[in-house]
């Protein structure tokens, strides 16, 4: 589904974001991209949107090469790839029924199937109640159920999440992670960076660790620290 | 399409709205610009016209004595009648040229004037206009004559007069213009910037850029198109309520074509200021 060959990306003021990155990750795996800050998770991601370009190798997403193609594709290209953030990036005069519409909206989906799909999707992350309530009346796990609601309500074959429960209590946190492995059981890729040690270790699905630009460890079913997975 | 020309629509008004006070100044200003603009080209056109129908009937003058006898005064009428380059003369008498300079005259200059003290006249049209000169060596100097005047050089100046107001307000324009395609690019570039978290939401979902550009740019145009509406008004109001005297008066299809030029220099205002407001400030 995804794959970096040889991947490298400096910033314009000369620091390495990523340095000889290659690797596949399959159709509907689970994959968390750990690392400290600064360690290029985000230019990792940044990247598969097309919103940087590498400097040197390629990237595949379903076998195209990103990097080929041309500047107009390149929103249909994100329109199979969902994103989360940890931020949430809600629109705040929106209501939640419209915050997630809107995705639908503006790829020129038809009434009907914006009618149709929002309240499935509300449904799905238990927040079918709160649709008309605007962003400020939610808590914070509410509000990032919403940003997954609008992420995936497209049912992108991708799904990007930046440390999305970066600013959630471990509760929050646990719901969030309970509805992107659900999202991820549906056969949809993830991709998830994150900072959240307890959950990486609980979940133990395939962690890439990054360093400084340079992939240290990718195992199958890892943890967040060293060793204990199985390398491949 | 239909889901989305209806999306357009609504974002474009709610950003109009959302920045009505900017909105109104940019409108403004294109209407006083663009009303300077079609004012100006309706002068041109005037003086254009009036120039052309002053050359075709071009008048010649003959001012007798006043004191010149009633044979020096034959004598001239025959000599007029009889010169080819001549087609026809009328001839004022003292007193209608008396009544002629009360219209003409502010009071206090005619009322000095008395009937016996007026020249009498001969008013020709020359068979060819530029011939006026050529009627006019040949009378002056004769014995009861008191001079001869042409219109050339009223028109000459009059046309400088007209020249240099043309300048002044195209020049005025042309200064508005540029700050009116600027106040555009400002409303727009305020209309992204509180925007700017939606056009982030929309370019992750994928939204096309264009999709993303219209609503920015039929703002831009809505603020043209209205401006020049109003400069339209306002030229037509000018146009209706002043007209101009005489050969200066222009007919409806001059005003028709002076005020579609008005709309198209307003369409183009607004859609360029807001094309570049999109190009340096809209990243898609």
């Amino acid at each position: 589904m995804i794959r970096f060959e040889n991947v490298s990306k400096t910033y314009k003021n000369g620091t390495p974001a990523l340095i000889d990155i290659s690797l596949d990750i399959e159709k509907g795996e689970f994959v968390f991209l750990v690392g400290a800050s600064g360690s290029g998770k985000t230019t990792f991601l940044r990247l598969l949107l097309r919103e940087e370009h590498p400097d040197k190798g390629r990237i595949l997403e379903a076998g195209r090469d990103i990097g080929e193609l041309p500047k107009w594709r390149v929103p249909y290209l994100r329109r199979n790839i969902g994103c989360v953030f940890q931020d949430f990036r809600l629109l705040p005069n929106k209501t939640v029924f419209e915050n997630v519409a809107f995705a639908l909206e503006v790829i020129g989906r038809p009434r009907a199937t914006v009618e149709s799909q929002v309240p499935q999707i509300l449904e799905l992350v238990g927040l079918s109640d709160k649709s008309k309530n605007l962003p400020h009346e939610l808590s914070g796990g509410e509000q990032q159920r919403v940003a997954v609601a609008r992420a995936f309500v497209n049912r992108p074959l991708i799904l990007l999440a930046d440390e999305p429960t970066g600013n959630l209590d471990p509760s929050n946190s646990e719901s969030i992670m309970a509805l992107l492995e659900r999202i991820n059981r549906t056969g949809t890729t993830v991709v998830m960076a994150t900072h959240d040690k307890a959950l990486v270790d609980r979940m133990r699905r395939r962690v890439v660790e990054l360093d400084r630009g340079e992939m240290i460890r990718d195992q199958v079913r890892g943890v967040y620290g060293i060793d204990e997975g199985i390398a491949i | 399409m239909r889901v989305y020309f209806r999306y357009a629509l609504k974002e474009t008004f709610s950003n109009l709205w959302r920045n009505r006070m900017m909105t109104i100044a940019a409108i403004l200003c294109v209407a006083v610009s663009l009303a300077l603009v079609g004012s100006a080209l309706l002068l041109k056109q005037s003086a254009a016209q009036a120039s052309v129908l002053w050359q075709q009937g071009t008048r010649v003058t003959v001012w007798m004595e006043p004191t010149a006898s009633t044979t020096e005064i034959n004598g001239v009428r025959t000599q007029l009648a009889d010169l080819p380059i001549v087609k026809s003369c009328d001839y004022f008498t003292q007193t209608q040229d008396y009544n002629e300079a009360k219209k003409l005259l502010p009071p206090n200059e005619w009322a000095v004037l008395t009937v016996s003290a007026m020249p009498s006249s001969f008013r020709c049209i020359p068979t060819v206009p530029s011939d006026a000169f050529l009627v006019q060596n040949t009378f002056t100097g004769q014995p009861g004559i008191y001079q001869v005047t042409t219109p050339g050089s009223q028109i000459r100046e009059m046309n400088k007069v007209i020249r240099i107001l043309q300048i002044v307000f195209l020049a005025l324009a042309a200064v508005l213009l540029l700050s009116a395609s600027v106040l555009i690019l400002n409303t727009i570039r305020m209309a992204i910037f509180s925007r700017r978290r939606e056009v982030s939401v929309m370019k992750l979902v994928g939204a096309t850029n264009w999709f993303i550009r219209i609503p920015y740019i039929s703002e831009g145009f809505v603020q043209g198109l209205l401006g020049s509406l109003v400069a339209i008004v306002a030229v037509t109001a000018l146009h209706t309520w002043y007209p101009l005297p005489n050969e200066f008066h222009l007919d409806t299809a001059a005003l028709i074509g002076t005020n579609i030029v008005v709309l198209v220099v307003g369409i183009v205002i607004g859609s360029v200021g807001s094309a570049i407001a999109i190009r340096r400030f809209l990243d898609v």
